[in-house]
């Protein structure tokens, strides 16, 4: 059990707010109960003091013929089976003699004093202790007072006389504490249940952050095609579970093309380097003609062009991913197009390449370095796939919307429609075997585009099997 | 032994060829999937290298294909080098795989532990009589003394060896011991016979007149 867990601060806190809730209630309904009985016998009391007043009223009652007490004068010793003095002179009239009862632990009992404080009347039941009361003054409104399990009412008439009429709250007190005992054992309920309840809810409502914790462990130890389930998506943790998925889903597939790239960039070195090390161990395995050592060397050195080829791009695209700062310069692509085109013509004219150019003005803000790679590695694209005695057509001009647009389309084999999509992709190749000799490794194209969108441009591609392949590159004017 | 190499790169292709040759092997070699399908199905090659990523016809196909009629040992040369990639390639009917880069050493080893299984000796060494043979070291000996055989010598030897007990054809041994280039008599077979007769004692190589060569396995004919 962990205090500091979200379920646990959640059920100390209910908790404690319900047991204060609770306790306010029964606590409450305690003492009001308590005053009403209170209130009930103390009902009761005044009208017993108001019935002991009215005989007082009435006159003096004269004792009883077969009254044994001799007189108002000198207490005597009381016989064995009456334990309180008789009272002198005092007699209730016998209906009102009735409400009181023989017992003090259950009925009402009076007593009576006279002015000069002798006692002159009382009920059977008067608890042995009770003396005459100092606190009423005479002619002022009855005085409530609780002695032990006992509630009396005290009165002192104008004249004097003093009354003190008065009960035992045994029963009630006992109903009382049933009464509270009730109440404990259904706050407890009400706490028990309420708790359980809570539990449930709580339990219910963080379950998905457990999954989501869980998922986030197992993503975490490297599982990345992990995910949360979502079994409620309108609720709060159902939908950042499904903004966490999402994340994740991205989060693997930038995973996946760091893996794909990194496997690709090994896969491509692993074939230049293979040549070398066959090159180089069979010409090393024994005496052999100078002609087939210059026949290896020359096939290592073809191999390690190739891998330098090869790190050039992946430099390239390393240095364009962390966002090498651009020159920024107006550059005239037409010229630079023509530039380019004069560096390629030697590799075209070996393929008996045609050129159309038709080239316009047309001024854009860019590093003219990498403007050129762009040219440069579209058109050895159109030179290396084109059809021997194909062509090759190059436009340069304004664009649309004060943009410059440049064209470069081949008469090549072209590239079917399922490939187009992926021609951008770092190490795609619209046939995966054409590697080789030619020792393209797939690089041209997606540093060509990396390099148009770190411009803010445009590059697209259009092509036809058989008859070639069309790219357009779009770049903001100057 | 003769062998197919199928792989695109010519300057590996170039050295494997070389090397092999090296080895005593007859080499044919294919620079795409066509012509290494063509070349695999038409002859009866002791073990055929294939490069998986071929242009026209890809590896994994050309192992397809030459399953249905052969059970030619094949060894696959990937620059793919997952366990997926192996997983695939073993269970494609590849008898081996070796990925990019690769030693030359490890190739011929994997070549010859191929050959031999095909022909169902566990062990690189062949006893027959006093004369053992060696395929690892590619050394013959007789009586403990190592005997001096040109590579065609050799390589004659080695495949009577391993197919001891079995009647070799001329014609099966014009397509192991020679590859598409040579233009080798056919009595120049004979003269190699003759020379490993010399070398090696006259009665390890029995002639079954008109049909072939033997070497007599002691379990069948003491």
């Amino acid at each position: 059990m962990n205090i500091h867990s979200l379920r646990w601060r959640l059920q100390l806190w209910h908790g404690l707010l319900l047991v204060l809730v609770l306790a306010g209630f029964g606590v409450t309904a305690y003492e009001l109960q308590r005053a009403e009985s209170l209130r009930r016998i103390d009902q009761q009391l005044d009208r017993r003091v108001n019935e002991v007043l009215a005989t007082l009223r009435e006159g003096q009652p004269r004792p009883r013929p077969d009254d044994d007490d001799p007189g108002p004068e000198g207490p005597r010793d009381p016989p064995p089976d009456r334990r309180p003095m008789p009272p002198a002179g005092f007699r209730l009239s016998q209906r009102f003699a009735m409400r009181f009862g023989t017992n003090s632990q259950t009925g009402a009992y009076y007593a009576l004093w006279a002015r000069d404080g002798r006692r002159i009347g009382g009920s059977d039941n008067v608890p042995g202790e009770l003396d005459r009361p100092t606190e009423a003054r005479p002619g002022a409104s009855a005085i409530r007072r609780t002695r032990g399990m006992l509630r009396e009412t005290v009165i002192v008439t104008p004249p004097g006389e003093a009354i003190v009429v008065g009960q035992s709250m045994a029963t009630d007190l006992e109903e009382l504490g049933r009464f509270g005992g009730w109440l404990g054992i259904a706050g407890a309920g009400v706490l028990t249940l309420s708790l359980a309840g809570g539990w449930w809810v709580v339990t219910r409502a963080i379950r998905p952050i457990e999954a989501i914790g869980a998922t986030a462990e197992r993503i975490a130890t490297g599982r990345l095609a992990e995910r949360i389930p979502v079994a409620e998506t309108d609720s709060e943790l159902g939908k950042l579970a499904g903004v966490l998925n999402e994340t994740f889903a991205r989060l693997e597939a930038a995973f996946q093309r760091q893996e794909r790239f990194t496997a690709d960039a090994s896969h491509e070195l692993r074939t230049p380097v293979s040549v070398i090390i066959s090159q180089a161990q069979s010409a090393l395995a024994r005496e052999r003609p100078a002609g087939e050592y210059r026949d290896a060397l020359a096939a290592c050195e073809r191999a390690a062009q190739r891998m330098r080829r090869l790190i050039e791009s992946l430099l390239e695209l390393a240095r364009l991913d962390a966002g090498a700062t651009t020159r920024k310069e107006t550059v005239d692509l037409a010229r630079l197009a023509e530039e380019t085109i004069a560096l390629v013509r030697p590799l075209a004219e070996m393929r008996g390449l045609q050129w159309t150019v038709q080239l316009a003005p047309a001024t854009c803000v860019g590093d003219p370095g990498q403007l050129g790679q762009v040219l440069a590695n579209l058109l050895a694209n159109a030179i290396d796939y084109n059809r021997d005695g194909g062509g090759i057509r190059v436009t340069v001009g304004p664009g649309g919307d004060g943009g410059v647009a440049v064209e470069v389309a081949d008469t090549g084999i072209g590239v079917g429609p399922e490939a187009l999509p992926h021609l951008f992709e770092r190490f795609y190749r619209a046939d995966p075997s054409r590697t080789g000799s030619k020792g393209r490794a797939g690089l041209g194209l997606a540093i060509v585009k990396t390099i148009v969108e770190a411009h803010g441009g445009t590059i697209e591609v259009a092509s036809e099997p058989g008859k070639g392949t069309k790219f357009t590159l779009r770049l903001r004017g100057s | 032994m003769r062998l197919l190499i199928v792989e695109d790169e010519p300057d590996l292709l170039a050295s494997l060829a070389r090397s092999t040759r090296d080895e005593g092997y007859a080499v044919d070699t294919a620079a795409d999937g066509e012509e290494g399908l063509y070349k695999a199905l038409q002859s009866d090659y002791d073990a055929i290298v294939l490069d998986v990523m071929l242009p026209g016809i890809d590896g994994w196909e050309i192992l397809r294909r030459l399953r249905i009629q052969r059970r030619t040992p094949v060894l696959m040369l990937t620059a793919r080098d997952t366990p997926r990639d192996r997983v695939r390639g073993l269970d494609g009917g590849a008898d081996d795989y070796v990925a990019k880069p690769f030693d030359l050493d490890e190739l011929h080893a994997r070549l010859r532990a191929l050959i031999r299984r095909a022909s169902g000796h566990p062990s690189g060494r062949v006893e027959i009589g006093s004369v053992v043979l060696e395929t690892a070291a590619r050394t013959v000996a007789r009586d403990g003394q190592l005997v001096a055989l040109t590579a065609r010598e050799y390589a004659l030897f080695e495949y009577l060896a391993l197919h001891r007990g079995q009647l070799v054809t001329r014609t099966a041994l014009y397509e192991h011991l020679f590859d598409e280039d040579d233009a080798t008599l056919s009595n120049l077979l004979d003269v190699h016979v003759s020379n490993l007769r010399r070398k090696l004692g006259a009665e390890i190589i029995a002639t079954r007149r008109g049909h072939g060569y033997c070497i007599e396995d002691p379990g069948t004919t003491p």
